[in-house]
């Protein structure tokens, strides 16, 4: 099986963010981390490989600080790592990352193509499935499980409130994968060491220049959201305040 | 049920052989490691048929990413970098050259300025530096020259063969709270290592391992210690320069502590203020992060701060015993730098150029040991003559008596200092004795109920959560993160005597000498007091004052999960 | 290029989620808003009573898009089929429920047309004329008002609560209904979808819970902790915790909320002998009702919370939760 895990370097969760000069983005002067559900995307794709044998790629755009997400996938058991750096690639919409990536990997063959269900930086959940439009490759999102069939795979799809969903699909086909739905392994000491001579081929942005154009939709402002928030008291007996508060919950709150 | 951290027994380790193997990526470890890569490549280039490999040569660091775990004021006086690297001033990221010093006594409601700045205090020609942005910066350096830096892995355990250290062990990962290996578990690695160079700051937790085993401490004086406790704030504009240094002694302590404050201006308005407290005070419920918070309600300082937000928390230990309280710092496969030695001067509190200065002449006898394959006693001693000759000895000798001399209180200690600073350090006798801290302590039983004249320093801080804090806010700004399910790396070899003893004896005092809130007494029927030693070692912020600080000396700080612990990023 | 807004329902196994309610709410803002004329569509095959259903409310038109192919939901199908129709009406503003299901194909359905999705917005904003739609960014620490810079259509997914259901207006009289037939040809289709099943999950999800009853240190005793569970049941919500519970080991690890736990914003968060400590704070400030009973006045949590009851929760809890129970016989 050859897998490629399209990965993306985030802001680390409980950075604290300050917004740049322009007021469109965050200062850039914060620890990153690995998106959460890409290291899900990743462990899966190593586990895979572990049982199906083949190749595990992996793919990120974005400065040269972005290399650290490959570098752990390496050492991790990723085989090769594809970066496109440049820092013009921060600013693209998911429309456009997505083009570029399918531009970088234009001459290889992969039979399966994950990446986390969403990140933790933007949140809009639309890569994946972007990607697969623009490969015209079958998808399907928010995966728990993944099983080689006859046909191809047959995965696993979370859905609301509890329910779940079996699902056929030929290959190639794209993933985007839950968070949380394996224990993600460690790097080993010989992992890391390994990592350095495996292959990590850069592409710029001016070789993928053609595939991309421009964004479909702009972050005018980013901002603080603003809470107002009215602390009111309740007061009286307890049984009192009982009634006040299911009155509160009946009419304000609403939820009962 | 408390399970404590120890390397799991029983099972196959994967041995991986190196030359040299430095633990700890603060300056000392990353000075080190550059200046062994700049021999090596001077000898390769002049010896293009014998070259010397840096593939076997690693550093490890616990922390997540380099510099993660790195705190100090700081002040960095340039005199080792420069060594090191000439011009390090044009590229290294420094907040702003000292323009100005001012030192005051304080007392709750005014200040007194010294006419004269001490000497040992003035520091001009040094820079004011965030040590977390500076060491990240070194680090690249190091990264650069081909030497591997592992982040994220800790030395849990040196390896001895007799009395001769050949390697260190790694971290076990994967270990679930009851000490079970869990399905993602990974066994720490076995270093074989030529040579290993302990560069783990403050009360070093292999260096501890290895002065116990070795007895290397016996002719030395017990080391001491202090506890910084940093807050860094965001001030508006014109409250203070960059390169605006303040020190500041006397209150909130009285003439019975040791100890004092710094505020130091950095760049882009942000204030580097904290406390340093000796661990060495009597009253056992004295909570150093309340000496703090009391400090920044003195008129000088709130008015500085009014206004302001601060953004980040943390602490660290830093050893004051001096030149007689550093053991030998070489042996057999072995040598020790930096905070972990001991390498620090109290009276000009800094430590960071001497921990620079003794990572290169280590890195010069670790250079000499590979040319000649041979890193026994016989060649790393050099490191010692190198030490004893360098001017790391200069300094600290002319202040080898400054701490052990505040052993009496304030008074006696000016006046010791007084005595030293015109013979050469030598004062009244060439070596003062020392005492560890922890034994200065008293018990309850000998204190004022109401604590007397310390009352503002004990118990914990209730905070505005505006200018003052209390220990948990503070603490969440430390932005400290461990693996949840892990056993404790606290490790508490009686918890009978935090239940029965101390908590009659000393009131529990790791409740409040530990800045992070790990260690709580919670309310149990079933013990005879009526309450039980509760741990969150997640909250550890890897200071290691429970380890010093502790009466009974019961508590050992292991390293736990490789990557856990504070973010002092901007620190 | 007609200016109308299409509300696009979600009709999942049988019933009309009553998320789309909520869009509808939106959908008739934005075309008070705009001037524009609000028309909706249900996709699948024989909906024609989902349609009926939606035509109760205040739109202007309600299409059944129709297909036997469109049942089950697969995105190859969902995208084809609106692709289609969407491209016959031509509509400004296409507003869907950020469902699992809608994240599955709009993106894919967005592109195929050469078009872009905002998608799990919170609100809106019209700044002379230009639509903005904001959204969370960083888990909700900032928040970002984006706008198109393509052609209509213009496709926007709202979050789950950000509008209210209950405020979708109903029409005079039933809407007309039209059915749409969509042809998607064979081979479009690739993925096969077995049975929706539910399953017994082994970690609550939190985050999917909309009323969720929290209790910290002031619970005192393990035993305790029955009463939250007993008010959590009353209210049909889920138990949580702060970190000391749970590290206690009264409650399990995924019940924990904070900065080492989960984060959550559900529509209510009850507090009970919460102090409010940072840590905690930064897991649930995003809930839109925060009530807390705690006695200490001074407790931190008081100041993110909307309704606060400064008292011992052992007496407040007990009529509460008979009064709860009265209030959901009566009603």
């Amino acid at each position: 099986m050859k897998i490629l895990v399209c990965m993306k370097q985030v802001p680390q969760k409980d950075a604290p963010l300050k917004l740049n000069e322009s007021g469109a983005w965050i200062r850039e002067d914060v620890s990153y981390e690995v998106n959460e559900p890409d290291a899900y995307a990743l462990e899966e794709a190593l586990r895979q490989k572990e049982k199906h044998g083949g190749e595990v790629v992996v793919i990120t755009s974005g400065p040269a600080r972005a290399q650290q997400v490959l570098r752990e996938a390496l050492a991790k058991g990723a085989d090769r790592a594809i970066h496109l750096e440049d820092n013009a690639f921060v600013g693209l919409d998911a429309f456009n990352t997505a083009r570029a990536f399918a531009a970088a990997i234009k001459d290889e063959t992969f039979d399966l193509i994950f990446t986390g269900l969403q990140s933790d930086d933007y949140g809009y959940a639309q890569t994946g499935v972007v990607l697969a439009e623009l490969l015209g490759w079958p998808h399907a999102t928010i995966i728990m499980q993944i099983e080689k069939s006859e046909s191809g795979i047959r995965v696993k799809r979370e859905l609301e409130a509890g329910y779940f969903q079996f699902v056929d699909m030929p290959l190639p086909a794209i993933l985007t994968i839950q968070s949380g739905i394996n224990k993600l392994r460690y790097a080993t000491l010989i992992g890391i060491k390994q990592a350095k001579n495996k292959p990590l081929r850069k592409v710029t942005m001016a070789e993928v220049q053609s595939a991309v154009s421009g964004n479909l939709q702009k972050i005018e402002r980013l901002y603080i959201p603003q809470k107002t928030k009215n602390t009111e008291f309740l007061e009286g007996s307890a049984g009192e305040v009982a009634k006040k508060l299911v009155d509160k919950l009946r009419n304000e709150v609403r939820v009962l | 049920m408390l399970v404590f951290r120890k390397p799991i027994e029983g099972i196959e380790r994967p041995q991986m052989p190196a030359d040299v193997v430095i633990v700890g990526g603060g300056p000392a470890g990353m000075a080190c490691a550059l200046r062994l890569s700049q021999l090596i490549d001077a000898h390769n280039s002049a010896n293009p048929n014998s070259p010397l490999s840096k593939e076997n040569i690693y550093l490890l660091e616990k922390a997540r990413e380099v510099g993660q775990h790195c705190l100090s004021g700081a002040l960095l006086d340039p005199r080792s970098m420069r060594e090191l690297l000439p011009g390090f001033e044009n590229e290294a990221p420094l907040d702003a050259e000292v323009t100005k010093e001012a030192v005051y006594f304080l007392t709750e409601k005014s200040k007194f300025k010294f006419p004269i700045t001490p000497p040992p205090l003035r520091d001009h020609g040094n820079y004011v530096i965030s040590l977390n942005r500076f060491v990240k910066w070194l680090g690249g350096k190091v990264e650069e020259t081909g030497i591997t830096i592992f982040t994220g892995f800790a030395g849990s355990e040196l390896l001895f063969d007799g009395t001769r250290v050949t390697g260190v062990r790694t971290d076990d990962k994967g270990v679930d709270k009851e000490g079970h290996p869990k399905s993602n578990f990974e066994p720490g690695y076995d270093l074989q290592a030529k040579v290993v160079i302990l560069a783990e700051g403050t009360r070093g937790s292999l260096t501890k391992q290895l002065i116990a085993k070795l007895d290397l401490a016996k002719n030395s004086n017990p080391q001491t210690y202090g506890q910084g406790i940093k807050e860094l704030w965001e001030v508006p504009s014109g409250r203070i320069a960059p390169g605006e240094v303040v020190y500041t002694m006397g209150w909130p302590l009285t003439t019975k502590e040791y100890g004092g404050a710094w505020i130091y201006g950095g760049k882009d308005n942000i204030v580097s203020l904290g406390f340093v407290t000796g661990l060495d005070y009597a009253d056992p419920r004295l909570d150093p992060q309340h000496v703090l918070q009391d400090f920044k309600q003195h008129p000088f300082v709130s008015k500085l701060l009014e206004g302001g937000k601060m953004i980040r928390y943390g602490a660290k230990s830093l050893p004051y015993g001096g030149w007689w309280a550093i053991p030998p710092v070489a042996g057999d496969g072995w040598m020790i730098l930096g905070d972990s030695a001991g390498f620090l001067n109290s009276q000009r509190l800094k430590g960071i150029h001497l921990a620079i200065k003794s990572g290169m002449l280590a890195a010069e006898t670790a250079f000499e040991a590979l040319k000649k394959d041979d890193s026994s006693t016989a060649v790393l001693s050099g490191f010692q003559k190198k030490v004893e000759s360098s001017w790391i000895k200069d300094e600290l000798w002319k202040v080898r008596n400054f701490h052990q001399g505040f052993e009496h209180g304030f008074f006696a200690g000016m006046f010791n200092a007084g005595m030293q600073q015109l013979t050469g350090g030598r004062g009244l006798h060439n070596r003062y004795p020392g005492t560890a801290g922890y034994q200065h302590m008293k018990k309850l039983g000998d204190l004022p109920a109401d604590g007397g004249n310390e009352a503002q320093l004990l118990g914990p801080a209730k905070g505005d959560g505006k200018l003052t804090f209390d220990k948990l806010t503070d603490l969440y700004h430390s932005g400290t993160k461990h693996e949840e399910d892990q056993p404790s790396h606290l490790v508490i070899h009686d918890t009978n005597i935090c239940n029965t003893r101390c908590v009659k004896e000393f009131g529990s005092p790791c409740q409040n000498f530990c800045p992070a809130n790990v260690y709580e007494m919670v309310d149990d029927t079933e013990q005879p007091n009526g309450k039980r030693i509760s741990l969150n070692p997640s909250n550890c912020v890897h200071c290691k004052t429970c380890d010093i600080a502790d009466p009974y000396q019961i508590i050992t700080w292991v390293p736990p999960e490789g990557g856990g612990g504070p973010n002092y990023d901007g620190m | 290029m007609s200016d109308t807004i299409l509300v696009v329902v979600e009709q999942r196994e049988g019933k009309l989620n009553r998320v789309s309610w909520e869009t509808l709410t939106a959908g008739q803002a934005l075309a008070a808003e705009t001037g524009w004329t609000l028309e909706a569509a249900v996709v699948g095959s024989s909906i024609a009573n989902f349609a009926n259903e939606v035509a109760a409310k205040k739109v202007s038109k309600v299409y059944a898009v129709e297909s036997p192919k469109l049942e089950p939901y697969t995105p190859d199908a969902f995208s084809a089929g609106l692709k289609q129709f969407i491209e016959a009406k031509q509509p400004r503003l296409v507003l869907m429920p950020h469902t699992y299901q809608v994240r599955d194909f709009v993106p894919k359905l967005a592109t195929a047309m050469g078009r872009t999705a905002i998608t799990d917005c919170v609100g809106y904003k019209n700044e002379g004329g230009k639509l903005l739609f904001t959204r969370q960014m960083f888990q909700g620490k900032l928040a970002a008002d984006v706008s198109f810079t393509c052609d209509a259509p213009w496709f926007v997914t709202f979050q789950n609560g950000a509008f209210r259901g209950d405020k979708a207006e109903a029409g005079a009289s039933a809407a007309p209904v039209e059915t749409v037939k969509v042809e998607i040809a064979d081979g479009v289709i690739r993925n096969k979808p077995q049975e929706v099943f539910k399953e017994a999950k082994q970690a609550v999800d939190l985050t999917q819970a909309e009323i969720i009853v929290s209790v910290g240190r002031g619970i005192k005793e393990q035993k305790n902790i029955e009463l939250a569970k007993q008010l959590a049941e009353a209210l049909g919500g889920e138990l949580a915790a702060s970190r000391p519970i749970c590290d206690s080991g009264w409650l399990p690890m995924d019940r924990q909320i904070g900065s080492s736990g989960q984060t959550v914003a559900p529509k209510l968060y009850l507090a009970l002998g919460i102090s409010g400590a940072i840590q905690h704070i930064v897991g649930m400030k995003g809930s839109r009702t925060i009530i807390a009973i705690n006695k200490d006045a001074e407790a931190p949590i008081f100041e993110i919370a909307d309704f606060a009851v400064v008292g011992n929760l052992f007496d407040i809890v007990p009529p509460l939760i008979e009064e709860v129970k009265k209030a959901k016989a009566g009603s």
